[in-house]
């Protein structure tokens, strides 16, 4: 009888869930709370931002599998991948109490029986109690007939203040350090898993990589981060955003953009898109070229913005025409 | 392996199936089976405590043999007090050696002499102050002619270990359950659906209340500086029904399991937040424990025998006695105190044995005294629960300062979803309900075996299971495995 209250809205969850969002969104992008804080999709053209704090590969790929497939307008698939993700400290944002029992109850309509199983086989104490708040959560949907989870699922989250200058200021004695010592495996398998799946499905994947301050801890692990990118996703392109130039008073804190520096960084990715960006071969020449026209006119970004879209322009045509001869 | 584990649900159905359909026939292999698993079940904690029960067993079994034996007053007196010495040489040792020291670096301090005490760095081998109680128990009552040696080992072991008590009681006596140690044990029907309906109960009372409330209460007690005084009332009333549906939840699946395996334990709780007054509320809170004291240190005291002033000085040794049992912490011990201050009007004036019968017994209400009664034994006792509590005298007193304050006329609010709060205090009123409805039987939903109708019978079980499923909280170590 237990198992019917658990299985049974699971199911019938599965089948009625809505993950539909806009047709005129053609990428979306997935992630956790730096491109969540990061890319404010109101200021970019056809972008979706269905990035969510704290929310490891795991439960990323269930959400990635119901969105493609209930969204088929989607034709590029962005997944964050940052210095963080591939430290064990992912493998408590995959089943350690705190997150999972905020994380699990949403998506378990949407995990198959080696989801379930990794769960379990990690952290079995705390399954149980969380698998309780998830068949109250189905119940509670099924109850008030909410089957709606585009609201749910992660978007662009707005942070007015900024604490980089004060934790900078008191960071000038050495800051500690913080190597990875011990990897998520179970977070790249998954990534590796969201992929495979948006392959299978047409989708084409980029990985990116949101603007960090230089400061911020986990950059300390880089060369293992590279190692790491190119041993594992190195047929994946790799966008990466890192060093595009933000004040201290566009950060949130050393990870996060608030939403000074997210405007400015929104606003010129859109200009990169626009020109082009996914459509070319050399993508991170052009970003860093685009990070070094914003660095050079930082004191006017608008304007940086402008000369380097005619720069673009200028460069494709240049580049189209060298492709002739 | 708590008793509300995964480990353990697979662990009980084993011994189970082993102990009644392959050692069934046989009291010496059921009896060994039992210990092997109480063993078990105890290094499952820590095995190297295991070592420590079995040298604390052995003790009391020898010397035991050796007063039964001795030919003089003096040689039996000598094992005697080996045997308590030891005991309690253990005890404190592992539980209150860092406690007196750091007490007598502070004395000294006080004093102006700073000196840097000689802790131990010892973990408290889980359930030593049930077990000490119950071989010193035994050792008492040989001591004192009432019983006489047990000269089986595993007998006596299982006695001791017995893996339904060994970590939190209730506090047996050797009168009571060695007996039944001793005796053929067949399968019983209806002690068995007994004992799996009491673990039902109890489970509800420690996963869904006891859990829950912890969650908040931790939150509230952890952070009470920046909460208002309404909030800490919140957090001590959930503090109060988290202790004792923890602590009378496990004792529930305690007697629950043994009776699954055709023994009875010593009642431990009997509803006493129904309670009239403080001495009823002590004769009905952790009463293995309480009549372990009144037995073996009240009475040896002279009890109630020696006038008022004897009465006064025994009742505030036992309490004081009963707060440091708990812990080797001054909250314990202050706590402790103010139950002897809150019992100490009815101790003077001779009224403390007043309320001896079932509140409201044979109607569904009480009257509006007796209601009055329980509300003002209620609220003395989550008063003093803030001492047990809080995690030293200062978070205590500046806990209670902030609830007296103008804050304590404000909305509570804390960190927590209000839907979950919500939620828990629907789930607390309706536990209250069952609980008043059943406290004329043994425990709250025993009078469902009465029910005639079985579907009835199964509705209410099935209900319970949901209940259980849905709200359980997050699983929490018991609160007495510390002591």
């Amino acid at each position: 009888m237990l198992a019917v209250i658990i299985l049974v809205p699971n199911y019938i969850i599965n089948k009625k869930s809505r993950f539909v969002i806009s047709n005129k969104s053609k990428i979306v992008l997935f992630g956790h709370s730096h491109p969540e804080c990061a890319f404010n999709d109101t200021l970019i053209n056809s972008l979706k931002n269905l990035s969510h704090s704290a929310e490891p590969y795991f439960y990323t790929y269930q959400k990635v599998k119901m969105v493609l497939l209930q969204n088929p307008q989607i034709e590029t698939v962005l997944i964050e991948f940052t210095n963080n993700q591939i430290d064990a400290k992912m493998d408590e944002w995959t089943w350690g109490y705190k997150y999972m029992s905020s994380m699990f109850p949403k998506y378990t309509p949407f995990m198959d029986r080696a989801d379930i199983g990794l769960l379990v086989k990690n952290n079995p104490k705390d399954f149980m109690n969380c698998l309780s708040v998830s068949t109250r959560t189905n119940l509670t949907r099924l109850l008030t007939s909410n089957y709606e989870f585009t609201n749910v699922i992660g978007g662009y989250l707005r942070i007015n203040n900024s604490q980089t200058n004060s934790t900078a200021d008191s960071s000038t004695t050495p800051p500690i350090k913080i190597t990875t010592e011990r990897l998520s495996f179970v977070n790249l398998h998954y990534l590796q898993k969201i992929i495979v799946y948006c392959a299978v499905r047409g989708k084409r994947v980029f990985l990116v990589r949101s603007p960090q301050h230089r400061s911020y801890e986990y950059l300390k692990n880089e060369d293992e981060f590279l190692r790491i990118r190119q041993k594992m996703f190195s047929s994946v392109e790799f966008l990466d955003f890192n060093k595009f130039p933000i004040a201290d008073d566009g950060f949130a804190d050393f990870g996060h953009l608030n939403y000074k520096g997210a405007s400015k960084f929104s606003n010129w990715f859109n200009i990169m898109l626009n020109s082009g960006l996914l459509n070319t071969d050399k993508k991170q020449f052009l970003i860093n070229q685009g990070i070094s026209a914003v660095i050079a006119n930082d004191k006017t970004v608008s304007l940086a913005l402008q000369s380097f879209a005619a720069h673009q322009l200028d460069f494709r045509l240049s580049y189209a025409k060298a492709r002739t001869y | 392996m708590l008793f509300n584990s995964l480990s353990f649900a697979l662990f009980l159905p084993v011994v189970f199936v082993l102990y009644w359909f392959v050692a069934g026939k046989s009291l010496k292999y059921q009896n060994v089976l039992l210990l092997c698993a109480s063993y078990f079940f105890y290094a499952c904690w820590d095995w190297r405590f295991l070592f420590l029960l079995v040298f604390s067993t052995l003790l009391d079994y020898v010397t035991g043999i050796k007063m039964s034996g001795a030919g003089s007053a003096k040689a039996r007196k000598f094992w005697f007090w080996l045997s308590v010495i030891v005991n309690l040489g253990f005890l404190g040792v592992f539980k209150y050696f860092n406690f007196f020291a750091a007490s007598m670096a502070i004395a000294m301090a006080n004093i102006g002499l700073h000196v840097n005490p000689w802790t131990l760095k010892v973990i408290l081998p889980v359930g030593i102050s049930f077990y000490t109680f119950h071989g010193l128990s035994y050792v008492i009552d040989i001591y004192k002619n009432r019983i006489k040696a047990e000269r089986n080992f595993i007998d006596y072991s299982l006695f001791v270990s017995f893996f339904p008590l060994l970590v939190a009681g209730p506090i047996e006596r050797a009168t009571h359950l060695l007996p039944q140690v001793k005796k053929v044990r067949t399968f019983d029907y209806y002690m068995a659906a007994d004992g799996l309906r009491q673990i039902l109960w109890g489970l509800f009372k420690k996963a869904v209340i006891a859990d829950q409330c912890s969650e908040f209460a931790n939150v509230i007690f952890a952070n009470s500086s920046g909460y208002t005084g309404s909030t800490l009332v919140l957090g001590a009333l959930f503090f109060t029904f988290q202790i004792y549906c923890d602590f009378s939840g496990y004792s529930d699946m305690a007697l629950g399991i043994a009776r699954l395996f055709g023994i009875d334990l010593l009642r431990n709780f009997a509803f006493p937040y129904f309670s009239r007054d403080i001495a009823e509320f002590w004769r009905r809170w952790h009463i293995s424990l309480s009549s372990w004291f009144r037995d073996y240190l009240y009475i040896p005291l002279g009890g109630s025998k020696g006038g008022t002033w004897t009465k006064v000085r025994n009742t505030f040794i036992i309490f004081l006695v009963s707060g440091f049992w708990h812990g080797a912490n001054w909250t314990f011990i202050t706590w402790g105190l103010l139950n002897a201050l809150y019992i100490m009007p009815l101790i003077i004036f001779n009224k403390n044995r007043v309320n001896l019968q079932i509140v409201a017994q044979g109607r569904a209400l009480p009257s509006l005294w007796e209601f009055f009664q329980i509300l003002l034994t209620f609220s003395l006792t989550v008063f003093a629960w803030i001492f047990f509590r809080a995690t030293s005298m200062s978070h205590a007193f500046s806990y209670i300062g902030r609830i007296f304050s103008k804050s304590l006329f404000t909305v509570p609010q804390f960190d927590a979803s209000r839907v979950m709060v919500f939620e828990t205090v629907i789930l607390i009123i309706v536990f209250i309900i069952i609980e008043w409805s059943g406290r004329e039987s043994q425990y709250a939903i025993a009078s469902l075996a009465r029910f005639k109708r079985k579907s009835y019978r199964y509705a209410f079980y099935f209900s319970l299971i949901l209940m259980i499923y849905l709200f359980m909280g997050r699983e929490q170590q018991f609160i007495y495995f510390q002591f």
